[in-house]
């Protein structure tokens, strides 16, 4: 299965032809409105939902789902509760953590994937078990690494493993190093390794390689890949239900608690207030790759990939 | 050369592992994991509860389903001086899977756990015996809600809120008056056929079967259980809308069945959000239906002992109390909540604190050696009617 | 001219590869073991002083295949129709748009993908209700007649899904009308063919990898995911996820629940290798048969 899936999925990611491109020629005309039509269409079925769940936050009822009236109530109990507060708090810093932990990892993966001999045996069997990671049904990373982080914590003595958000930062990691492997992977192998190997012809240690060569040539893969398992750690339920300590309860395991009494709109109120955080962090993150004077297109689609 | 992003090319690989993990947490988040609970039968190695010793602590860990209690309540207990925190489980497994895995250390004081999960607790070494001594308030529970087959004595356990099960039908649809389980499965099969909604529960499924055929829903008779697969997964399994144990509160406003399987208070929900209560009609039937309870009880190894008392005692106040049903919606056995109830222009209060002959008649589930082939032929049904 | 590799950058992988060994790989293992298990008693959920294969035997009954081929009748043509929907789409964004708006076009079909799982499909409950202004819309429209009837139905697990795998359509198929198609595109233009043409013999047969993938990515998380079914779905849209977690949760019968998973991934992976076979036949297939077109033409 993972030769398959690998070969199908670096399909997508091997043509990395420099093409220019020039100015096309624009035609207005029947097809042209038929897909413009199906376009539109294909975003409204995308954003419906969404907007439906921005709509209903404001409702005043008691179910997410009734709605009785116009109002903020749910707006502001929700910021007065503090089980509420401390869980979207956790959520966020957990995702941070994540997202720094699996970056740093996926990065040095990639680029020891891309620059390493395709076929060689090693290679092989890290592709096969990042690949692995992402086929998993979460239940069975779940049940599996609870008890690995109390034996960890407790058997061999390692009482950093007892703290809740390091469970949580190194868990989320877990699911996500793959995938900003992958990522950083497909960036490299797309760009040929002459700008390194000029370097290295030209004396430049390891690490002045490293850092001033191949880390700015990865670097839309590597904020791509961030971006990335910020979002995965951000909306995951089982690993961190099981893994979480007191204190740690992440945002979607509270949402998924609730539905025994019922969902609030405050959850609704939440989401779009984590929502719109979550593209002010994107901004943020477009204008800094701005700054660092990548081209505005490199931005967009660095964007895109989040 | 170098600027040129290839990003796009991996996007879908990326968030294909996004979405499947959260494909597969889906439903699974729910799924706990009671292996643990072997490798600690096995592990004598309890880390040991710190005894109360009249200093309450500055702190307090709740481990609980969620948003299960009124946050007004919590935030006037911590006035007087400790601070609770909360954190939500989805099921009983996950709750059990978490104190088994951790030995005494998960760090938790009051944990919530369901009736039918206690014995399996109690024998794992999992709870802490309580001390009625700082109970003061347990006298205002009324004495129904004592003394459960689950926990005789309140060993381990005061109760939290209870609920049973029944069920609501349009009237328009079904106009006949339903009383009997045996009523409920009759109309399924004919009026109602195909706008039906049963729980997403083996046990509460099987019961509309055993309790229509004068059969004890906690039966372990192999005979009964073949008769219970027969009947569910042959004759009713087709008739069947959906399986979905929080339909009840969208299905009556939306009107998406007309004869659902409910828990009490969630019709209440339903009824509360649709613009035609009166074409609703909820039915607490006989012979007999499940009596479910949650529970605080004291987790072993809790560090945290005097606040977690504290904290039980103060939410055993009949004020308090009932500022918990009305937020949470099911009622939490404390005596006169009904006339409390009344007062504060409660409503549909009989959907919250049935007569005292009803209560009486109920069966509390029990998790025994059925359970597995309880959850075979729920998953036969489900099989069958989406055959 | 002979390319040599940087070398030295092969070893950085090590504290990736000990990571994901030491934190996924190890307790994994554990899971496969379960299923070679059994649940002694009730209190206990799995046991593996006696190993043996009875736990697969027992899981593999007619309930577990019956439900199996439902559930893949449902990736299938949930597959599909995230392609039918997408191909347009993705032509439109890689072709059509204004490049200036792309980027934020990719963005935004993205988006929807930061809020909540659950949050949004409950959105769809709401958007799906027969009491519900999309109901009242289409029959005010005389679309429908009578209320909208999906909820709780195999189409609204199946809307459900194509919503919630969309985008993994979307992306791969952009990236490869985008990637391969324009400059064969336009030479093929140039070249005098119509626009048909060129979609047909050119810019479809570019875009068969991104096709793959896209309906790769769909296929395998939908294989796994019933969240969306016992949301939206009834009883018709009962999903094989529902089984698997049912013997971790109810029956608390953790050999039986890892068997189930363990033979979940496998069947899913074997319909993966049917399916890439028979794509690789067709696609030798129309191959021949426009090489012969085009000998034909020649001649």
């Amino acid at each position: 299965m993972t030769a398959a899936v690998e070969g199908i999925a670096s399909a997508i990611v091997l043509e990395e032809a420099d093409i220019p491109q020039p100015r096309r020629r624009r035609r207005r005309d029947g097809t042209g409105v038929a897909l413009t039509v199906w376009g539109v269409l294909v975003f409204a079925f995308l954003f419906l939902p969404i907007i439906v769940m921005f709509v209903y936050s404001f409702n005043t009822g008691r179910l997410l789902a009734s709605w009785k009236g116009f109002g903020f109530t749910a707006y502001t109990s929700a910021a007065q509760n503090p089980i509420i507060v401390s869980s979207v708090i956790t959520s966020l810093s957990a995702a941070l953590g994540a997202a720094i932990v699996s970056t740093i990892l996926g990065t040095l993966g990639g680029i020891a994937l891309a620059r390493s001999r395709a076929t060689s045996t090693s290679v092989i069997i890290a592709t096969a078990i990042l690949t692995i990671t992402l086929f998993t049904p979460e239940i069975v990373d779940a049940v599996s690494m609870l008890p690995w982080f109390v034996s960890l914590g407790t058997d061999w003595g390692l009482g950093v493993f007892n703290n809740g958000l390091v469970r949580l930062v190194v868990a989320h990691a877990v699911l996500s190093v793959a995938v900003v492997t992958f990522i950083v992977r497909a960036r490299m192998q797309g760009l040929d390794a002459s700008l390194e190997e000029a370097a290295a012809d030209l004396y430049a240690t390891p690490w002045r390689r490293f850092t001033q060569i191949t880390l700015p040539v990865a670097s839309p893969a590597i904020w791509a890949g961030a971006l990335m398992s910020f979002t995965l750690s951000l909306d995951n339920t089982i690993v961190s239900s099981f893994v979480q300590v007191p204190g740690s309860t992440p945002w979607p395991v509270y949402i998924f608690a609730s539905l025994r009494v019922g969902l609030r709109p405050e959850i609704a109120a939440v989401s779009t207030v984590m929502f719109l955080l979550t593209l002010v962090a994107l901004a943020v993150v477009a204008f800094v790759l701005r700054r660092g004077d990548q081209s505005a297109d490199d931005i967009a689609k660095t964007l895109a990939a989040g | 050369m170098v600027e040129r992003p290839d990003i796009r090319a991996l996007v879908p690989r990326a968030s294909a592992a996004r979405l499947s993990r959260r494909a597969f947490l889906s439903g699974l988040v729910v799924i706990g994991g009671t292996s643990v609970l072997a490798a600690c039968a096995k592990s004598t190695g309890f880390a040991p509860s710190a005894l109360p010793d009249g200093r309450v602590e500055g702190k307090l860990n709740v481990y609980s389903w969620g948003d299960y209690d009124d946050p007004s309540n919590i935030r006037s207990f911590q006035k007087s001086g400790t601070s609770v925190q909360f954190d939500s489980f989805g099921s009983n497994e996950e709750l059990i899977a978490k104190l088994g895995a951790t030995r005494g250390t998960s760090g938790y004081d009051i944990i919530v756990p369901t009736g039918s999960y206690i014995p399996m607790m109690a024998k794992n070494g999992l709870l802490e015996p309580l001390d009625h001594r700082y109970l003061k308030n347990m006298g205002n529970i009324d004495p129904l809600y004592l003394d459960q087959s689950w926990d005789p004595g309140n060993k381990y356990t005061v109760c939290k809120d209870w609920g049973t099960t029944g069920f609501v039908y349009d009237t328009r649809a079904i106009k006949r008056d339903l009383l009997t389980w045996g009523d409920f499965l009759d109309a399924a099969t004919t009026e109602a056929s195909k706008n039906v909604a049963l729980l997403e529960d083996p046990w509460e499924v099987a019961c509309t079967f055993f309790a229509a055929n004068g059969i004890d829903p906690n039966t372990t008779k192999k005979a009964d259980l073949e008769a219970a697969n027969e009947y569910l997964v042959n004759t009713l399994a087709p008739h069947v809308k959906a399986f979905n144990s929080v339909a009840v509160t969208s299905g009556i406003p939306e009107e998406t069945f007309t004869l659902m399987q409910a828990f009490n208070g969630d019709v209440r929900q339903g009824l509360l959000a649709t613009d035609k209560p009166d074409a609703w009609k909820f039915v607490y039937p006989t012979p007999t239906a499940n009596l479910w309870m949650d529970n605080w009880a004291i987790a072993r190894g809790a560090q945290n002992m005097d606040a977690a008392y504290q904290f039980i005692d103060y939410i055993l106040k009949p004020e308090v109390s009932f500022r918990e049903v009305d937020y949470i919606g099911y009622s939490t056995g404390i005596k006169d909540l009904a006339a409390m109830a009344k007062k504060h222009d409660f409503s549909y209060p009989e959907l919250v604190f049935p007569d005292a002959e009803v209560i009486q008649r109920l069966t509390p589930a029990e998790v025994n050696s059925s359970a597995g082939e309880l959850v075979a032929i729920l998953n036969r049904m489900m099989a069958k009617a989406g055959s | 001219m002979a390319r040599r590799k940087v070398n030295g950058y092969a070893a950085i992988g090590f504290p990736t590869w000990a990571y994901v060994v030491f934190f996924f790989i190890v307790p994994l293992a554990l899971v496969l073991w379960y299923s070679f298990g059994y649940k002694p008693d009730l209190f206990t959920a799995h046991a593996n002083d006696i190993l043996s294969f009875d736990r697969y035997a027992e899981a593999l009954d007619a309930t577990f295949v019956g439900t199996f081929w439902n559930t893949l009748r449902i990736g299938v043509i949930g597959t599909l129709l995230c392609l039918i929907i997408a191909l347009p789409f993705a032509y439109w964004l890689a072709v059509k748009m204004n490049p200036k708006w792309r980027p934020l076009a990719l963005a935004l079909v993205l988006v929807p993908f930061w809020t909540n799982f659950l949050v949004r499909t409950l959105g769809w409950q709401i958007v799906l209700s027969p009491r519900g202004f999309l109901s009242d819309a289409l029959q005010n429209l005389g679309i429908i007649h009578g209320r909208l009837d999906i909820l709780y139905t195999q189409s609204a697990v199946q809307l459900g899904v194509v919503y919630n795998y969309l985008p993994l359509m979307i992306l791969p198929l952009y990236v490869a009308i985008d990637r391969a198609g324009r400059p064969l595109r336009e030479a093929s233009a140039d070249l005098g063919a119509n626009r048909w043409k060129t979609l047909f013999t050119v810019t479809l047969p570019l875009a068969v990898p991104g096709i793959a993938s896209g309906c790769l990515l769909v296929f395998i998380p939908l294989m796994g995911d019933y969240i969306t079914a016992s949301v939206l779905g009834g009883a018709q849209g009962n999903m094989i996820g529902q089984l698997v977690a049912s013997q971790f949760n109810t029956a608390q019968n953790w050999a039986l629940g890892s068997a189930m998973a363990v033979l979940l991934m496998v069947f899913t992976a074997a319909a993966v290798i049917v399916f890439g076979a028979a794509g690789l036949i067709i696609r030798s297939l129309v191959r021949r048969s426009r090489r012969v077109q085009l000998q034909g033409g020649a001649a």
